[in-house]
C-alpha cells in the first residue's frame, strides 16, 4: 500500500499538466455548448484535435490513434488531471470510449482509417445502438435484424436510447444475424452511417424538457450496409459488446469518483444536518477514490475482476443520487427555478453541469439506470461475488 | 496512489487467518463467555507470533491487518486495548506480555511539589480490570501508572467477552519520569483506526455466517439465498464492507506515513465502521430469522463485538459532525 504514485508516473503527470497550462482553451473560447453526446462544437472539435496530436488523446493508444501506449496508470493520473480541471477530453465521450475503442479492439484495418481515427479526430460522431424496446437489462434478446444479401447486410428494426443518434454520423449498431442460435451467440456488429436510406433518427425529449435532446428512437427499414462493416466475427458480436463495455467499466466508477469530489467542492454545508450529510459525501467519494484505485492496481497486475466492479459502480452512482438530491434540498426554493443555473458550472465539461440543482439530481438517474441498472448490480454481487445460489 | 495490499501484507493476513482458526475458534469464545475460560493461553500465541511488536506507527497497516482477523474472531484478549490504546500513548513504558490499558477521560491531575497528583473515577475504560499498566490522558499530559494504584471493578456488559473497567485513582502520586506522550492526538487516531478495524472483522465474521445460512437454510424447496430480497441485502452489506474496510486501511495507511490527513482519515474509519456495523447487525440478526435470537448461535458474539465497538470512542454520528471541518482543514 502507498499513498503516492512512483516517480515515473509523477514524471508523466508533470508532463501533461505541462501540456494542459500551454494548450488549455480559454473560457472565452468555450461559450457554445453541446447539445448532445454527439455534437461537438468548433472550439471542442479543435480541443480535441491538439489531444489527439500531441499523443494525449488516449495516452493508452499508440501514437497513430492518439496515444503515447501510456500503461494502466499513466492513463489514470491523466484523467485525474483532467478531472481536477472539470475537463473532458471529447464531447462525444461514447464516441471515444466505446466505439473508437471496440474499433481499434476488433476492426479491420480499413475500419480503423475510415472510421475510428476520424472519431478520435473529432471530424465525426458517433452513437452506439444497442438497447432495444424490447432489450434493455435484458440486451441479448435484442432482435433488430440483419440478412446477408450478396455484397450487403440488410437491417429492418429499431433501437432506443442511442444517445445522440440524431447528431451522429455512424452508429454502432448490435443486429441479430443468426436467429436459430442461442441468444448470445446470433449476434453481429455493424457500422451503419446515418445518412443510410431507411435510417430514421427520432430524438425525444428528457423529462427536464421536450427541448433537451440527446435520446433517439431509431428506425432501421431495409436499411442495405456493406458487409466490409461488420466489426469482428459475424455472430461473434457479444464478444464486442464485453470487450468494449469490459474496457469502459474498468473506468466507469471514476466518473461517479469525479462528480462526488466536484460536489465537495460545490457544496458548503451550513447546518448540522448538512455537515452530517457532507461527510456521507465525503467518506462516500473518499471510499470509491481508494476500491478503484485498488481494482486498478489488479487490473495493471492482468488481474481484471469485473463482476468486483459491480461494488465501484452501484455504490458511486448511488452516492451521486444521494448526494446530488441533498445539495437540491440545500438549495432550497431559490433551486425551482427551470431551466436556470442553480448549481456551478462547468463549460469545459460535456455534462450538464451548466444547468441547476433539479437537473443534476436528475440525470443521477443516468448512473443507477445506464450501463446496468442498480437492481442487476446488486444481483451480479449477490451471484458472482458472493456465490449465493440464482433464483 | 495504490490501494492493495503488498505480498508480506497479504501473508500476514493469511497467516493470522489460519492461526486464529486454530487457536481462537468459537469454541474458545463461547467457553470464555459461558465459563470464563481463561484466554491466557492464546495472549501468549499473539506475544509469541509477533503481534504484541507491532507498536511502530510505521506498522500501522500490519496492526490492522491483525486487528481485522482478532475481530472477525472476536478476540477475548487484551489485545485491543494494549495495542491501539495504551501503547500509542506511552510506547516507551510498553512492557512486552504485559497487559495495559488506557484511561482516557475522568481523571484529573493537580501539581504537588515536583510531581502531580491523580484523581477521579473514569467508567468505560476497555480491559482496565486486567492490565497491569494504566495510561491517564488528562488535561495536564498522559501518566503511566500500575494498576495496582487504582481501584477498578469490571462493568457487566452486552458483549459477554468484552472487558471494560471502571477505573478510581484517589490522590495517586506521580512523578514528571511517568509521563507518556505529550499529545494524546495521535494515539487517539490510532486507537480510532485499530477499534474501526476490528468492527470491519466482526462485520466480516456476521456477514460470512449470514452467507452461509443463505446458502444452506431452505424454505419453499430452495435456498433462501436465491431470493432477490435476500440476495440485495447481501449485496447491500458487501457494498457497506468494502467502504468501511477501504476507509480503515486508508486511515491505518495515513498514520504509518504520518499524512496530514490521518485525523480525517480516522473519523472517517470510525464513521465508516460505525454505518457498516449498523446496516450488518441489522440484515445479518433479520437473515438468521429465529435462529440468529438463540444464545445457541455464535453470530451473537460477532453481532455483540461489532455493536459494542460502534459505542465507544464516538459513534458514526458523533465522527461524521466533525468530519466537514476537518475535510476542509486538510484539503486547503
Amino acid at each position: 500500500m502507498q499513498l503516492t504514485f512512483d516517480a515515473d508516473v509523477e514524471a508523466f503527470r508533470a508532463e501533461f499538466v505541462d501540456f494542459l497550462d500551454k494548450n488549455l482553451p480559454r473560457e472565452s473560447e468555450a461559450t457554445q455548448r453541446s447539445r448532445s453526446s454527439a455534437d461537438i462544437p468548433p472550439w471542442a472539435r479543435h480541443w480535441q484535435r491538439v489531444q489527439f496530436d500531441a499523443g494525449w488523446l488516449l495516452p493508452g493508444n499508440p501514437p497513430e490513434y492518439g496515444g503515447r501506449n501510456a500503461t494502466l496508470l499513466e492513463q489514470y493520473v491523466h484523467q485525474m488531471e483532467l478531472s481536477r480541471r472539470r475537463l473532458s477530453a471529447s464531447f462525444n465521450p461514447q464516441g471515444l470510449g466505446i466505439i473508437a475503442a471496440s474499433l481499434l479492439s476488433f476492426g479491420t484495418a480499413a475500419q480503423k482509417r475510415d472510421w475510428a481515427v476520424p472519431i478520435l479526430r473529432a471530424e465525426i460522431t458517433a452513437a452506439l445502438g444497442m438497447s432495444e424496446p424490447g432489450a434493455g437489462s435484458d440486451l441479448a434478446s435484442l432482435r433488430t435484424r440483419a440478412q446477408r444479401d450478396g455484397e450487403d447486410f440488410v437491417v429492418n428494426g429499431q433501437k432506443i436510447w442511442t444517445s445522440g443518434a440524431h447528431d451522429a454520423d455512424v452508429i454502432l449498431t448490435f443486429v441479430r444475424t443468426d436467429p436459430d442460435a442461442p441468444k448470445h451467440r446470433g449476434i453481429s456488429v455493424l457500422l451503419i452511417p446515418t445518412d443510410t436510406p431507411g435510417v430514421t433518427r427520432r430524438p425525444f425529449g428528457t423529462l427536464l424538457s421536450p427541448n433537451d435532446l440527446d435520446f433517439n428512437e431509431v428506425f432501421l427499414d431495409d436499411v442495405r450496409v456493406p458487409a466490409a462493416n461488420l466489426v469482428g466475427d459475424l455472430n461473434q458480436g457479444w464478444a464486442v459488446a464485453n470487450g468494449s463495455l469490459g474496457h469502459e467499466r474498468t473506468l466507469l466508477w471514476m466518473s461517479f469518483a469525479e462528480r462526488l469530489e466536484d460536489l465537495t467542492d460545490d457544496v458548503q454545508p451550513t447546518s448540522a444536518l448538512e455537515r452530517d450529510r457532507f461527510a456521507t459525501l465525503a467518506m462516500d467519494a473518499q471510499a470509491l477514490r481508494l476500491l478503484g484505485s485498488e481494482a486498478l492496481a489488479r487490473a495493471a497486475r492482468g488481474e481484471a475482476d469485473t463482476p468486483s466492479l459491480s461494488a465501484l459502480k452501484l455504490l458511486g452512482s448511488e452516492s451521486v443520487q444521494t448526494a446530488t438530491e441533498w445539495a437540491l434540498e440545500a438549495a432550497g426554493a431559490d433551486a425551482l427555478a427551470h431551466p436556470a443555473r442553480t448549481a456551478p458550472e462547468s463549460p469545459f465539461h460535456h455534462d450538464s453541469y451548466g444547468a441547476g440543482w433539479f437537473s443534476r439530481y436528475a440525470h443521477s438517474f443516468a448512473g443507477t439506470i445506464a450501463g446496468g441498472t442498480s437492481e442487476i448490480q446488486r444481483d451480479i454481487i449477490a451471484g458472482r461475488v458472493l456465490g449465493l445460489p440464482r433464483g | 496512489m495504490l490501494f492493495e495490499f503488498d505480498s508480506d501484507q497479504r501473508l500476514l493476513r493469511d497467516t493470522a487467518r489460519d492461526v486464529l482458526a486454530k487457536e481462537c475458534p468459537p469454541a474458545l469464545v463461547r467457553d470464555v463467555a459461558e465459563n470464563g475460560a481463561d484466554p491466557g493461553p492464546l495472549w501468549r500465541t499473539i506475544g509469541e507470533l509477533g503481534w504484541t511488536g507491532l507498536t511502530d506507527p510505521a506498522e500501522m497497516v500490519e496492526l490492522g491487518i491483525v486487528l481485522e482477523e482478532l475481530g472477525r474472531a472476536v478476540d477475548p484478549t487484551p489485545f485491543l486495548a494494549t495495542s491501539t490504546q495504551f501503547t500509542p500513548l506511552a510506547p516507551d513504558a510498553a512492557l512486552a506480555g504485559r497487559p495495559a490499558a488506557a484511561v482516557l477521560a475522568g481523571i484529573t491531575a493537580r501539581r504537588d511539589g515536583e510531581g502531580w497528583v491523580l484523581s477521579g473515577t473514569a467508567s468505560g475504560v476497555l480491559d482496565g480490570d486486567r492490565a497491569a499498566l494504566l495510561a491517564v490522558v488528562t488535561d495536564a499530559g498522559v501518566f503511566v501508572v500500575p494498576a495496582s494504584a487504582a481501584a477498578v471493578t469490571r462493568t457487566p456488559v452486552f458483549d459477554p467477552v468484552l472487558h471494560v473497567a471502571e477505573v478510581s485513582l484517589t490522590e495517586v502520586r506521580v512523578s514528571g519520569s511517568d509521563r507518556g506522550v505529550a499529545d494524546p492526538g495521535p494515539a487517539r487516531e490510532i486507537a480510532l483506526t485499530g477499534l474501526a478495524l476490528t468492527m470491519v472483522g466482526a462485520c466480516q465474521r456476521i456477514f460470512d455466517l449470514a452467507l452461509d445460512h443463505a446458502r444452506t437454510r431452505r424454505q419453499f424447496g430452495v435456498p433462501i439465498g436465491s431470493f432477490q430480497a435476500v440476495r440485495h441485502k447481501a449485496a447491500d452489506m458487501h457494498v457497506a464492507l468494502v467502504r468501511a474496510r477501504a476507509l480503515a486501511y486508508f486511515a491505518a495507511l495515513t498514520i504509518a506515513e504520518n499524512d496530514p490527513r490521518r485525523r480525517l482519515a480516522a473519523a472517517m474509519a470510525k464513521a465508516a465502521a460505525g454505518e457498516c456495523q449498523s446496516l450488518v447487525f441489522r440484515h445479518g440478526f433479520q437473515l438468521f430469522g429465529a435462529m440468529g435470537f438463540t444464545w445457541e448461535n455464535d453470530v451473537q458474539f460477532a453481532l455483540k463485538r461489532a455493536k459494542a465497538g460502534a459505542l465507544m470512542l464516538g459513534t458514526a454520528a458523533e465522527h461524521r459532525s466533525m468530519i466537514a471541518e476537518e475535510f476542509h482543514a486538510a484539503h486547503l
